[in-house]
């Protein structure tokens, strides 16, 4: 079964760690906070982080749905102070405090397991939180002591934000409130590292930064502010020469591996690159034809003739129709979803094709109207029926956030509330519904009225907001998904372009400039914002032009670097000094075997040399074993990790000794059968598998153990050699099958 | 048996042969009795003032007669093989060069009856026709510009054409398909020429194409999820037209909902345009009242608005027409009044304006049948304003579905006046539910057997506050036939047709004329009825949307080969008095022509004032009935009704039952001539070199037709067999409908005064 993310999962590991520091703070000696705690405890200010730098209100604790833990319900992270103070000081008949004799509180003998608390010792007696509630509950527990600041920002001080390798770095969290007071809270902080492989942080804010160069942040947050730390972890060497940088992705890219010195590779030769850009542009292995006309031009800017040409094919609008129509949740559930299902795709395919401009395409999607067939966008509203659903899709996949936590409650690590979550759900309030003719398909409507969306917490009708921007008021009349299309092609909207050109950098560099590519906000920086801030700004000025977007990266020298390492760059993973190499996706895949092995795979519907790559909807997983295998996504999630690329045995299985795989390499009119009765020497038969395989001629050394295989004699089951027919067959069957096992072939590198 | 009868029997064999071609026929059909459906002409229409051989497939096509078109323009005749025998279900179709261009249909009579209509186009272009497959690059059909290919698409599979091109030169690339009654959902690419697509239209358009260089270019068409077979066919067309000059587009058949439009009398005389920019308050556009306007939803996300002044009581009523002219638009409006002046003014809603409903429940394509497919509503307007108060008004019309699309062929016709009550109808066979699960809708042609009953639903949009009853009537019936027309009562939209044929009707067929005709402010006025019918025969509306469609014409006819397998009428052929509150019972006389599946069948009653009238039972194995009508719980006014009563029932029916034996004569005949063939060559023996060369010479041919008659043996045999089963008694249900009956209610008063 598969298992995605969830909303909650990402941090499941950070709550891990926040028990183990809570704990390791206890048993610590205090910091500082003390001398800045103000005498009048405040429980906004004071008891709330204590509890909830102790985990008390976390989603497994006191703060779980429903109830919370025996009865005693806090809000998340408290980010609902008043209802925690009810829960504390009133609920229960007031049995949780006992203000005469503060210590014999039952919420101070729970928090020091005095008395038996399923969450073990979470206060010891002796620290600084104990005390602090200790005193709040004998100055008689009141929400906020008079003139009671609130909390305005948090910020995190570090001496330096360049540390290397195995150096520790104290990080300080100061608050400042609206009195204009200012506090040391780093022991109530919490704190959090984007990748524990570069550093790693404690409880109380020291930063420890291992062996891997880049950009690490650590993050922090109090109450319901946060702020970020980013760290420079520099390597340290000599970058040496440079390639010429051919526009501004190289002068950023290069800039950052100079500043924490990683020497890139060399630029990839050109089988290399012409092998590569086919794969990440159009899906598909060159042909044998194509990779040797383009190795012997000599034509000076014949990779950036390849790319537009390329990007002119229609294997481009086909491979990225394959990546959206995913996203886009095309699923076939019913054999009646067929129509619907191919005319999105193709309506997807064709505007790519045509290079209609990104915010159309979308405007065309949200604001989608009319029939299926007529207006293919409807066909979304098809598979994402609730407004719930819409918006949580639009902003993950077009804004790159994630809003799913703010439906229930502030979102932790965020600044959006539910009031924002509801204001944009407010969007989609007024979409109308008639059946068509086709069961199970509505027509799309607007339906006249003022949007709004209720708050469910709060009963409070919202009126439509864009993430905290007001768009305005939205008449009855207008359909108020245009004015959130409007608002996301506004040149200064902080995500819509963003979250794009990251998403395509991580399709040609395999990591995201921010990771997740789809969780984009203030506690996940990027790795080089200076280079997400400039793609972003080139998308804007080009009209949301995908293919000038796609042209800028891949004309890029960081993109045609070698995914060979040097000496230094090996560690590195985020910072572009070579490509990743990654395993071909599961359609890229299958159209290279088929490639490979001259014969293709029909799907049904479909005519003959329909390629995988192609597949309108997720309908063909259930008969291609090669497609599960290798993890095509059943189009049921906006997030690109619903797709499999990891490794498993099954694939290696698959690929070594599946009777598919078998039937491909005996094909009647495949390759090797091919190959066996042409006539031509057998080096220009090695050769054409090399170049179908590898966009490249085989070196000598290939050339010699391959021309020594195609003349053994294989033998039979009893031993017999083979009749000079069969075994040339089967000798070049097993070198296309060596070829096809090889990492060179499954690695697009 | 004269000579002259075993030269017809191949010409029927040969009918019989190509009807079985078609599995469809052979597949036994649990619902509703066979009806002729012609299903494809190729090629699927021709240009004006040319003759085009055309051939024809259908479902139930035997015994064949005339080809007839809707046009009188257009003429077929048999094609004959050189022996002068008939070439089976081909025909010579000479279009008057006169004959106006756009959409006709074809009909064929068969022994049962005129057939379905399928669309017949006729235009201007050079015509030719896809005949080799061309579903490669390397295979690529060559085209000329200005030239319409009539193609057929290969399941799974994409056509390819190619047509050379000159830089600068504006080509239209169309393709017609659901218009003309294909099942293609056409996607048209143009690709350079190497197959590498430029361009593609998956929505029905087409494209407007100007090459950048000169050279061959590819022209790909396909269907949206690669359906293929006879029935998707289409009409390729490459047309150069100058760069300002409109692009053409294919006729194609019309809505049902589009009967309602024109209102009657209509005409451009007053018709003003929209003038644009009228989106906002400020640029809204003034009109006086009654207004005719023509429009467009253009660009995406248009808003026109108007605005007028208006008095206190003034009702106006407001139509629009966008969808009924074929468009995909969604048009809406609302009507506000507008209190204050520039920034000041406020508006408040007056009334919203929306969709013309279906007077009837429409099919929800649930479990079971639960409505028509046809839907006689529509998502134009056809609305009242009540001005409340004097002042200024201001109207936004809308395109619901326009949001974010940018297209000017998207218009629109508003008119707002006063009250002109008025109606339009529209007939279609009757479906009903014949057994569980049954969603069927298929195309009924009037082909009535002999004793036949046949059902059709009529359905009236009233106009500006028209609810008087409509009466509904047909003239130019074939002899034999008539016609009953069920009225549309007052305030009501439904009513019913019925069409009654003589169980000793002849062969016979018209082209009927169906009229509505009511009173309206003390005038009598007629109105010219539409029909509608599916353009398929849709077994299972679950598994295929049908296509229901308006007919060019209405012709009815009666094949004179089969009667009705069970027919019912009054015992008396009179009107039937009662008086208002007693209880009226009408013997019943069945004419069961074969055995039914089942004791008995229950009857619901047609007719207004009559529908509430319990349903009873009918034993099918008696030869009569009562049915009795309590009219002291159906309280009819005192007047004059006609009803009928309906029911299904499941007959044993044998499908022609006389091919068996033209089967039989054939094969006698087969089997003399294989005897004949099989006797020895009583010849001298041969001497010479000579008359041994023609003795051998003569054996082999003997040899030859005795293998040949050997073969025809065989064929005739399967073709017996296949005859046989077909004739074997099948179970079908079908609607079975009572011969309409006269009532005449007489009041209560009346009889306690004699």
């Amino acid at each position: 079964m598969m298992v995605l993310p969830t909303r909650h999962s990402i941090w499941g590991k950070w709550r891990c760690g926040v028990l183990g520091a809570a704990f390791a703070l206890l048993i610590s000696p205090m910091v500082s906070a003390a001398e800045t705690t103000p005498e009048k405890v405040s429980f906004v200010n004071d008891v709330v982080p204590v509890l909830t730098k102790a985990g008390c209100n976390m989603g497994t604790c006191h703060a779980k749905a429903g109830g919370g833990q025996n009865g005693f319900q806090l809000s998340l992270l408290g980010f609902e102070a008043a209802e925690d103070y009810e829960s504390i000081v009133r609920e229960s008949r007031g049995r949780r405090l006992f203000p005469p004799v503060p210590k014999e509180s039952l919420l101070l003998l729970k928090a020091a397991a005095e008395t038996p608390h399923g969450g073990g010792v979470r206060l010891p007696k002796d620290s600084e939180g104990y005390e602090l509630i200790r005193r709040w509950i004998s100055q008689g527990a009141a929400y906020r002591p008079e003139a009671d600041p609130d909390l305005q920002s948090i910020e995190v001080q570090s001496d330096r934000s360049l540390i290397n390798m195995g150096q520790q770095q104290q990080l300080k969290a100061i608050a400042t409130f609206s009195d204009g007071s200012q506090r040391d809270v780093t022991s109530f902080a919490l704190f959090e590292s984007n990748s524990e492989a570069m550093a790693e942080v404690s409880a109380d804010g020291l930063v420890k930064i291992h062996d891997i160069p880049g950009r690490v942040a650590i993050m922090l947050r109090y109450q319901d502010k946060s702020a970020v730390f980013t760290a420079a972890v520099p390597l340290g060497a000599s970058v040496g020469d440079l390639p010429a940088p051919k526009n501004f992705v190289d002068e950023l890219v290069f800039a950052n591996l100079t500043e924490i010195g990683i020497p890139p590779s060399p630029v990839c030769d050109d089988a290399t690159f012409m092998r590569r850009i086919s794969l990440d542009l159009a899906g598909r292995l060159p042909t044998a034809e194509e990779a040797k006309a383009f190795l012997a031009s000599t034509e000076p800017n014949k990779r950036d003739q390849l790319i537009d040409r390329l990007l002119r094919s229609p294997g481009y609008a086909d491979f990225f129709a394959n990546k959206w129509t995913s996203l886009l949740k095309n699923r076939r559930d019913d054999a009646s979803d067929i129509t619907s299902n191919f005319a999105f795709h193709a309506w997807i395919r064709d505007s790519l094709l045509e290079n209609l401009p990104y915010d159309q395409m979308v405007r065309q999607l949200l604001a989608a109207t009319g029939t299926v067939v007529a207006n293919p966008p409807v066909a979304w509203y098809k598979r994402v029926k609730e407004p719930k659903e819409q918006l949580e899709d639009v902003a993950q996949l077009f804004l790159g956030v994630r809003l799913q936590c703010a439906q229930c409650h502030h979102h932790p690590f965020e600044r959006w509330s539910q009031d924002d979550y509801y204001s944009l759900s407010a969007f989609f309030s007024q979409i109308g519904r008639k059946p068509s003719d086709t069961r199970g398909e509505d027509l799309i409507f607007h339906k006249r009225g003022i949007a709004a969306a209720t708050n469910v917490k709060t009963g409070v009708a919202l009126k439509p907001a864009a993430l905290g921007d007001d768009v305005g008021a939205i008449p009855a009349d207008r359909d108020p998904r245009l004015r959130l299309a409007d608002w996301l092609a506004k040149p200064d909207n902080p995500f819509f372009a963003k979250a794009l050109v990251n998403r395509y950098w991580k399709h040609f560099f395999k990591r995201g400039l921010i990771e997740p590519e789809d969780d984009i906000r203030d506690t996940n920086p990027p790795s080089n914002p200076e280079l997400l801030a400039a793609l972003e700004a080139h998308f804007i000025e080009s009209g949301y032009d995908l293919k000038a977007l796609v042209r800028v990266i891949t004309q890029s020298k960081a993109y045609q670097l070698s995914a060979l390492p040097n000496e230094y760059n090996l560690v590195d993973e985020q910072n572009y000094s070579r490509y990743y190499p990654r395993r071909m996706q599961a359609e890229v895949m299958l159209d290279a075997v088929n490639d490979l092995t001259a014969s293709p795979t029909n799907f049904a519907n479909l005519p003959p040399g329909t390629r995988a790559v192609g597949l309108p909807d997720n309908s063909y997983n259930n008969s291609s074993l090669f497609l599960r295998v290798f993890g095509r996504p059943d189009n049921s999630s906006v997030c690109e990790c619903e797709r499999v690329q990891s490794s498993s045995l099954a694939q290696s299985l698959h690929l070594i000794n599946s009777a598919e795989i078998k039937t491909k390499l005996s094909a009647a009119q495949g390759r090797a059968a091919t190959l066996v009765s042409a006539d031509v020497p057998p080096e220009e038969k090695i050769r054409e598998i090399y170049l179908v395989a590898f966009s490249r001629e085989p070196d000598p050394n290939e050339m010699e153990i391959a021309l020594d295989y195609l003349q053994q004699i294989p033998t039979d089951a009893a031993g017999n050699p083979l009749g000079a027919d069969q075994a040339a067959r089967q000798n070049f069957q097993d070198l296309i099958w060596a070829i096809m096992n090889s990492k060179e072939f499954l690695f697009n590198h | 048996m004269s000579d002259n009868h075993w030269t017809v029997v191949p010409r029927l064999l040969l009918l019989l042969l190509a009807a079985a071609a078609w599995p469809s026929v052979l597949a036994a059909q649990s619902v509703c009795l066979p009806a002729p459906r012609l299903l494809t002409t190729m090629p699927m229409g021709g240009k004006a003032g040319t003759t085009v051989d055309v051939t024809i497939t259908g479902e139930h096509l035997e015994d064949l007669d005339e080809l007839r078109f809707s046009h009188p323009k257009i003429q077929a005749t048999q094609k004959l093989a050189a022996d002068g025998t008939p070439l089976a279900n081909q025909y010579a179709v000479t279009i008057a060069p006169d004959c106006p261009e756009g959409i006709h249909e074809a009909r064929i009579m068969t022994r049962l009856g005129i057939s379905s209509s399928r669309v017949f186009s006729v235009g201007a272009l050079k015509e030719t026709s896809s005949t080799t497959p061309n579903t490669q690059l390397e295979t690529a059909m060559p085209l000329e510009v200005n030239s319409v290919c009539n193609g057929k698409m290969t399941s799974k599979a994409v056509d390819f054409y190619t047509v050379a091109a000159k830089q600068g030169e504006r080509l239209i690339i169309s393709c017609a398909a659901q218009g003309i009654d294909s099942k293609l959902k056409p996607v048209l690419i143009v690709a350079d020429e190497q197959g590498n697509d430029l361009r593609v239209e998956r929505r029905g358009g087409a494209i407007d194409f100007m090459p950048e260089a000169d050279g061959q270019y590819v022209i790909k068409v396909h269907d949206l999820t690669f359906s293929g077979g006879p029935y998707h066919f289409y009409r390729l067309a490459v047309q150069q037209i100058p760069a300002e000059a409109v692009a053409p587009q294919f006729a194609a058949t019309r809505n049902v909902n589009a009967f309602s439009w024109p209102p009657a009398n209509w005409n451009d005389d007053q018709i003003a345009s929209e003038q644009e920019p009228n989106n906002t308050a400020e640029q809204v556009q003034q009109i006086t009242l009654p207004c005719d306007i023509s429009g467009s939803f253009y660009p995406a996300a248009d808003v026109d608005a108007f605005e007028f002044t208006a008095k206190k009581g003034d009702v106006w009523w407001v139509e629009v027409a966008s969808e009924r002219l074929g468009l995909p638009t969604d048009p809406s409006i609302v009507v506000q009044r507008v209190q204050g002046t520039g920034d000041e003014a406020a508006l408040v809603d007056v009334v919203e304006l929306t969709d013309i409903p279906s007077p009837i429940k429409v099919s929800s394509n649930g479990y079971s049948y639960d409505g028509p497919c046809y839907n006689a509503g529509s998502a134009d307007i056809n609305g009242k304003v009540d001005i409340p108060e004097d002042g200024v008004y201001r109207l936004q019309l809308t395109d619901l579905f326009g949001g974010t699309r940018n297209d000017p062929r998207n218009v629109y016709r508003l008119i707002i006046r006063q009250a002109q009550p008025d109606f339009a109808v529209v007939g279609w066979a009757l479906h009903m539910n014949l057994r569980n699960g049954d969603r069927n809708a298929l195309s009924k042609p009037i082909a009535l057997r002999g004793g036949a009953t046949m059902a059709m639903e009529v359905i009236a949009i009233r106009r500006d506050g028209f609810a008087g009853p409509i009466e509904l009537a047909v003239d130019n019936l074939p002899p034999g036939v008539s016609a009953s027309g069920l009225t549309i009562p007052a305030g009501k939209s439904r009513g019913i047709l019925l069409f009654t044929a003589e169980e000793n009707a002849p062969r016979g067929l018209t082209s009927a004329n169906f009229v509505g005709k009511a009173e309206i402010n003390g005038v009598a006025v007629t109105r010219n009825g539409s029909m509608a019918s599916m353009a398929w025969p849709v077994t299972n509306a679950w598994s295929e949307i049908p296509s229901p469609r308006l007919l060019a014409d209405f012709p009815v006819s009666v094949g004179g080969a089969e009667v009705a397998p069970l027919s019912i009428a009054a015992a008396q052929d009179q009107v039937w008095e009662v008086t208002a509150g007693q209880t009226l019972t009408i013997p019943l006389v069945h004419t069961r022509r074969c055995e039914f599946s089942g004791p008995s069948m229950s009857l619901k009653t047609f007719g207004h004032g009559f529908e509430g009238n319990a349903a009873f039972d009918l034993k099918l194995t008696e030869d009569s009935s009562e049915a009795t009508l309590d009219l002291a719980k159906l309280k009819p006014a005192p007047g004059t009704y006609t009803i009928a009563f309906y029911g299904s029932a499941v007959a044993k029916y044998s499908e022609h039952p006389n091919a068996v034996a033209v089967a039989e004569v054939a094969l006698q005949l087969a089997q003399k001539e294989a005897a004949e063939a099989a006797k020895p060559l009583t010849t001298d023996e041969p001497t010479t070199d000579e008359e041994k060369q023609a003795a051998e010479a003569a054996a082999k041919e003997a040899a030859a037709r005795q293998k040949a008659a050997t073969a025809a043996v065989a064929a005739a045999e399967k073709e017996l067999q296949a005859a046989t089963k077909k004739g074997a008694p099948k179970d079908i249900v079908d609607i079975v409908v009572s011969k309409p009956i006269e009532i005449r209610v007489v009041p209560a008063v009346e009889v306690t005064q004699k």
